[in-house]
């Protein structure tokens, strides 16, 4: 649904983007991570018609951005970083003349701006004026804002920043929704966490350079190696963790082991097969209490690919 | 886009709206139109009755035609001057305003052309110029009264307000989206306007000083004015209100006068079209607007920065991107 290819930019002298390319398949979120500075808003705004690349291709559901940019803002929904309201608008006004912005129809709007308030939990507010919405709302209203002409895809800048922990994982579930609904969702961010939850592909830049793209579990996998597992036994001493340790230490595939106060954190290989290990250690009468795959650790994701290329 | 297809956006721009209801909505609007009324009504009220106590002074009774007249004439400038004062005012933040609010890049994405944002805006702005100058006409009306202005007079005179209005209001637009800031786009819209109506009136002075210097005792010619006083709309409008002090011309004559100054023989050039100063006064500040709006349009534009059938060079590739 989007496609960057070789994606190039610089602002004077610095390299802004270089060779940045990705995809991001239809129905799917694209959690796009890197620090601040890496790329991503430039990025975004030559995906959202807003900035023109110096070389390198961009297409969203096929169209080329530089060539059919009209088309193109038909497609997509945008949602800055930073974004303001208008004074003296309520939020069912505000709604409207976006709406209108998009050339949608004067009978459909009041309909368009009823549905959207709905579903980003606003109807209680429909008649307050915007300016005074707290920031969580405002960011609420925002996305509800780049819905108005239900576009295909959805180019969401840092759509957490400066939320309390409520609003984050209200403007989460949001997403998640929008997502069921089918929509393609870009979303960038530099807290790994939510992405992580929220994200099924992932993309990774820094300094401007794509570190990894792709869907999260292979990206995972390819720069973390092996999975990990957290083992916690049932009222086991120093000796009883010791030998767990020496017993998952010896088999094949295991490749660390962490002892840690209450429970082994193993390192395996793909080869490993996790109800084998399981069957072992209950083999040689240790009381599993607990045996988990620990989830991915995308900040780890993140901190190897910018390690190795500042390397 | 065709031009019938903006004609159309501009019918039904939804920035028209937003910024009508928006600025209603604030307590400045009826407070200004009622500055304004007042102020202009205190004029005229003032004018009347100086000249109806010089006039009786001078004659032993007020001669109604001059005295309308003359107030008439004192409220239509001072209308000239509040409408050269709240054009580039409302303006001059209409765009750099949307950028400091970080809500520009949301309406260039949506399907609003670059020339309905700042179609929008312009008639947004000057809609509300328009509503103060409409409240105003009975006041102009009353003066009617009297005597001594007739409607072509009057209806020159509005003309001349609103075309000055639209030429600061578009020039305002321009600057606002030139600069960054809308401190910077007043200040520079007032500049340009402090051009228009006292810097064309400095220059024709000085223009009218040199040329006709020593040819005033010489020359049974009558003394030329300076063509640079046609584009005052000051002038303009004393021309209008004041018949008697109209220098006529031709349009030879004025293109003369413009590019070659007052000829040695102190008599320029006749035949062909005759123009009157507000005509060119008009037309200058239309050409300004037009000017003004499209730079204004070009430059919102190249925000968007992408436009169609530009396609970037592609380079090829140094090394694939990792982990595709």
């Amino acid at each position: 649904m989007i496609s960057v290819e070789s994606l190039h930019k610089e602002f004077g002298r610095r390299v802004a983007l270089d060779e940045v390319s990705f995809t991001v398949p239809k129905g799917e979120i694209f959690g796009f991570v890197g620090p601040n500075g890496a790329g991503k808003t430039t990025t975004i705004r030559i995906l959202a018609t807003l900035s023109s690349a110096d070389a390198g291709d961009a297409t969203v559901a096929g169209i080329p951005v530089a060539e059919d940019p009209g088309e193109v803002r038909n497609l997509i929904g945008y949602m800055p970083d930073f974004f303001g309201v208008y004074d003296r608008l309520t939020s069912t006004e505000y709604l409207e003349f976006y709406a209108a912005c998009h050339g949608v129809a004067r009978r459909k709007r009041p309909a368009v701006a009823r549905e959207l308030l709905e579903l980003v939990d606003l109807s209680d507010r429909r008649d307050v004026q915007v300016d005074t919405l707290s920031r969580g709302m405002k960011q609420r209203l925002g996305l509800a804002r780049a819905l108005v002409h239900d576009p295909a895809v959805l180019l969401l800048d840092e759509p957490a920043s400066g939320l309390d922990p409520r609003a984050r994982i209200e403007m989460k579930e949001l997403i998640r929704e929008l997502r069921r609904m089918g929509k393609t969702i870009l979303i960038s961010s530099h807290i790994l966490p939510e992405l992580e939850e929220l994200c099924t592909w992932v993309g990774f830049i820094d300094n401007g350079r794509m570190a990894a793209a792709g869907p999260m579990a292979e990206v995972r996998d390819a720069v973390v190696s092996g999975r990990r597992l957290r083992v916690e036994l049932a009222d086991a001493g120093e000796e009883e963790m010791a030998r767990a340790e020496v017993i998952l230490r010896e088999h094949e595939g295991v490749l660390d082991v962490e002892r840690l106060p209450d429970h082994l954190e193993v390192t395996v290989g793909p080869q490993v097969v996790d109800d084998d290990l399981l069957a072992l250690l209950v083999e040689r009468k240790l009381r599993v209490r607990s045996f988990a795959v620990i989830p991915g650790d995308l900040s780890e994701v993140f901190m190897r690919l910018t390690k190795d290329q500042m390397n | 886009m065709g031009l019938w297809q903006r004609w159309v956006d501009g019918l039904d721009n939804p920035i028209v709206v937003k910024e009508g209801v928006s600025r209603m909505r604030t307590w400045r609007a009826p407070v200004v139109a009622t500055l304004y009324l007042g102020l202009i009504g205190a004029v005229g009220y003032a004018w009347l009755n100086i000249g109806e106590a010089a006039n009786q002074f001078a004659a032993g009774r007020p001669v109604a035609a001059i005295v309308g007249q003359d107030a008439f004439a004192a409220m239509a400038f001072f209308q000239l001057a509040l409408v050269c004062l709240f054009a580039p005012a409302l303006a001059a933040g209409a765009i750099s305003g949307e950028r400091e609010r970080q809500t520009l890049d949301v309406l260039l994405v949506s399907r609003v052309s670059a020339f309905g944002i700042v179609w929008g805006k312009l008639v947004a702005s000057m809609a509300y110029i328009l509503l103060l100058i409409l409240t105003a006409l009975p006041l102009f009306s009353a003066v009617f009264l009297f005597g001594g202005i007739d409607f072509q007079q009057f209806v020159l005179s509005q003309v001349l307000t609103i075309s000055t209005a639209v030429c600061l209001g578009a020039i305002a637009l321009f600057f606002s989206a030139l600069f960054q800031r809308s401190l910077a786009a007043t200040v520079s819209s007032y500049a340009a306007a402090f051009v228009l109506m006292v810097g064309t009136a400095v220059v024709s002075f000085l223009v009218s000083l040199t040329q006709t210097f020593g040819r005033i005792s010489t020359s049974a010619a009558p003394l030329q004015t300076a063509a640079e006083w046609y584009f005052n709309p000051f002038f303009a409008l004393a021309t209008v209100l004041f018949p008697t002090s109209v220098v006529h011309t031709t349009l030879r004559g004025f293109l003369q006068l413009l590019f070659f100054g007052v000829p040695a023989s102190g008599v320029v050039a006749v035949g062909g079209p005759g123009v009157d100063p507000w005509e060119v006064c008009v037309f200058v500040e239309a050409l300004i607007a037009v000017a003004s709006v499209a730079g204004a349009v070009a430059l919102v534009r190249g925000r968007r920065a992408v436009r169609p059938g530009r396609t970037p060079e592609r380079i090829e590739p140094v090394q694939p991107a990792e982990a595709q």
